[in-house]
């Protein structure tokens, strides 16, 4: 146990310098490439601004809250530069998306600190998680000092290895792989890899966004309704919502999420291997094909980063497809009972905390029929209570998937943010009063609602 | 500035010495001839210029460039961009056609070009011949298709090692005309070797090899 946590220490720092040192190497032989190998320092710089992330981290306590808000951060930083990189390969497409920024990013005075911003963006969230990673494991070590010196020790060993290399490394060789595009794309693809707070999979890219078009397929459909003023849940009974719930199921959204990643991708490398080529101006024709030759050439080798990555996004559709979606938080729930009409659920004990940012559920069994209700903090720090079930489907109610709490029998995510809403597939919300030690509800209320979602009729009238 | 300066070049093998000490100088758009005995150097002096082969001192400059220090790699960079070489024995690829034959040539060079390798056939006369392999063609036209693919990529310096050798003096006379032809059009350089003074006359210059010296150079009519 001992030794597997210097080992894990030391594999955490090596993979950062590991995945600095890829970065750096990309990035300066870009630079080289296009004659701006000075911006390179600004590169550096970004780095050193990252390290006051855990500079600071290492100040905090480790709570669920910090690793909720790192790990999103890891999230967002990777979609920062597959968007920065999509947007751009889109602009080489043939679109002219940029036109004026793209000037002003030929100006060191623009591009140096947008190249410090991105830097330290790009490794901030990492240093951060890897910090409060490092926090956990020395907790469970004997002498803390010992996981931070095997950390270093894996900075050190990583950085080490790239300046012994550094004679060998083909820097033109290398940067005439990248253009800006494809420079976003690779670093982007190595922090997929290589970005996880652990190991290889602290990341997941795919379910992600598949969540994303499920609950965005879900929000469509409920809101054509509603433009429609059609009466949904009354009109429509169980089967027909299983037919339509196939948009925002997690099938259909894997599919989407898919063609979401690799559609800009794909339109860039048709448009390298097939997009016409310019007839050069040129004295003779063995120039001009010459000057086609290698005009054609750089296109297939700037694809190379492009076409890595769409290999690698189908990798890891067909690895990890809907697999994620499925591994939801369920808790067991916990017994409460009914005293003068009320329920009272109490906000901390010694074995839970309602406001730690966990769902957790509560059963009332009451005149041999067996209710379930669930409480979660949202983000605004209020609690919501709800129904462990919605208005449409049969009550197999909820599990917790990062931001959201997700239907068990259709798979529909809801935000937890918008908990409290009524109607469709949000949890029923129940009215209660909340004091200093209990939540309260009164558990007619819990009666009449569950009555109409076992029973399933009369659902407007639950509303 | 010559197009072409041989500066002190000198060859030695294990057992003989091919060049020794030769000094010349071309100008560019010039046909010179090199003739002389077997064993006088002439060939070897063509593979010199054509960086085939090195030289144990001394130094070649063509057009502006001193090839004696070349790496390989950049010594085939260079010989795929600025010379077309002709051979006695044509060096065909058999299973190619006489257009694959020349656009791999292109391709080699850069990127293949079916339009032109077709047009540049036309031009040595076998637009009748296009699709035929090398086996279904004749020994002239084999060379006149080499010739097609030696000029192709539009090089500045043509070098010919006896690429009449091989043939009868009707389709010599064909060969030759059609390198005066392309010659005149161009203004390549071309450097040629023959030991037949019928062929030798086609040019503006001969210089005359002997013992690994140039032993006589003079300038003749163009025919």
């Amino acid at each position: 146990m001992s030794s597997s946590v210097i080992y894990e220490a030391f594999w955490v720092g090596l993979k950062e310098a590991l995945k600095a040192g890829l970065v750096w190497i990309v990035l300066f032989s870009f630079l080289q490439v296009i004659d701006r190998k000075k911006l390179s320092g600004f590169f550096l710089y970004g780095i050193l601004l990252a390290l006051i992330c855990p500079l600071y981290v290492f100040t905090l306590p480790v709570t669920p809250q910090l690793k909720e808000l790192i790990s999103r951060s890891i999230d967002t930083s990777f979609a920062l530069f597959f968007i920065l990189s999509a947007f751009l390969l889109a602009h080489g497409s043939g679109m002219n998306l940029l036109g004026a920024i793209e000037r002003a990013f030929g100006k060191t005075v623009i591009a140096a600190p947008v190249l410090l911003l991105l830097s330290a963006l790009y490794f901030a969230p990492d240093f951060a998680g890897n910090s409060v990673f490092l926090m956990e494991l020395a907790e469970v070590k004997e002498s803390p000092a010992a996981v931070y010196i095997s950390a270093t020790a894996g900075i050190v060993f990583g950085l080490a290895a790239f300046y012994a290399a550094r004679k060998k490394i083909r820097v033109d060789f290398i940067g005439s792989f990248f253009g800006l595009p494809q420079l976003f794309l690779f670093i982007a693809m190595i922090k997929l890899l290589g970005g996880g707070i652990k190991g290889f999979s602290g990341i997941s890219l795919i379910p992600s966004v598949q969540t994303g078009f499920m609950k965005f397929f879900h929000d469509f459909v409920h809101q054509v309704f509603v433009i429609l003023m059609v009466p949904d849940h009354p009109l429509l009974k169980t089967t027909a919502w299983n037919f339509i719930g196939i948009l925002f199921g997690p099938n259909f959204s894997s599919v989407a999420a898919l063609a979401a990643l690799l559609a800009i991708p794909m339109l860039f490398l048709s448009h390298s291997f097939l997009g016409p080529v310019p007839e050069p101006e040129a004295e003779t024709p063995a120039d001009r094909r010459k000057i086609k030759g290698l005009f054609m050439s750089d296109r297939k080798r700037k694809a190379v980063s492009v076409l890595l990555f769409v290999i690698f996004i189908v990798v890891a559709w067909f690895s990890e497809s809907g697999e994620n979606i499925s591994k939801l938080y369920i808790p067991k729930p916990r017994p409460v009972v009914e005293d003068k009409g009320t329920v009272m659920i109490p906000l901390k004990d010694p074995t839970m905390d309602v406001r730690d940012g966990a769902l957790y559920k509560f059963s009332l069994s009451y005149r041999g029929e067996e209710m379930r209700i669930l409480v979660i903090k949202k983000d605004d720090g209020k609690l919501s209570v709800c129904l462990d079930a919605c208005e449409i489907c049969p009550p197999r109610g909820y599990g917790q998937k990062q931001g959201f709490v997700v239907c068990i029998y259709c798979n529909t995510p809801i935000p937890v943010a918008t908990l409290g809403q009524p109607g469709g597939c949000n949890p029923i919300p129940l009215h209660v009063l909340i004091d200093d030690n209990f939540i309260r509800i009164d558990v007619s209320e819990i009666l009449q609602k569950w009555d109409y979602v076992k029973s399933g009729k009369g659902k407007e009238s639950v509303k | 500035m010559a197009f072409i300066k041989l500066d002190s070049a000198s060859k030695i093998y294990e057992t003989a010495q091919a060049l020794r000490g030769v000094d010349l100088e071309v100008e560019q758009g010039q046909w010179l001839n090199i003739v002389g005995p077997s064993g006088s150097g002439k060939s070897t002096l063509l593979n010199v210029i054509g960086g085939l082969d090195s030289l144990s001192s001394g130094n070649v400059v063509i057009d502006g460039a001193e090839i004696t220090g070349l790496s390989e790699d950049a010594m085939a960079v260079f010989r795929r961009e600025r010379i077309g070489f002709v051979f006695q024995q044509a060096h065909l690829i058999p299973y190619l056609n006489a257009v694959e034959n020349v656009m791999l040539s292109q391709y080699f060079h850069s990127m293949s070009d079916e339009d032109e390798a077709i047009e540049a056939l036309k031009r040595v006369g076998l637009g009748h011949r296009l699709t035929h392999r090398p086996s279904q063609l004749s020994g002239g036209e084999q060379q006149r298709v080499c010739i097609a693919r030696a000029l192709i990529n539009s090089p500045k310096l043509l070098l010919a090692d006896e690429p009449t050798g091989n043939l009868d003096r009707e389709n010599t006379r064909i060969i030759l005309e059609l390198l005066k032809k392309l010659h005149q059009e161009e203004h390549f350089t071309i450097i040629l070797v023959t030991h037949d003074p019928f062929v030798s006359q086609w040019g503006q210059r001969i210089i005359t090899m002997e013992d690994g010296k140039i032993k006589c150079d003079e300038f003749i009519c163009y025919l």
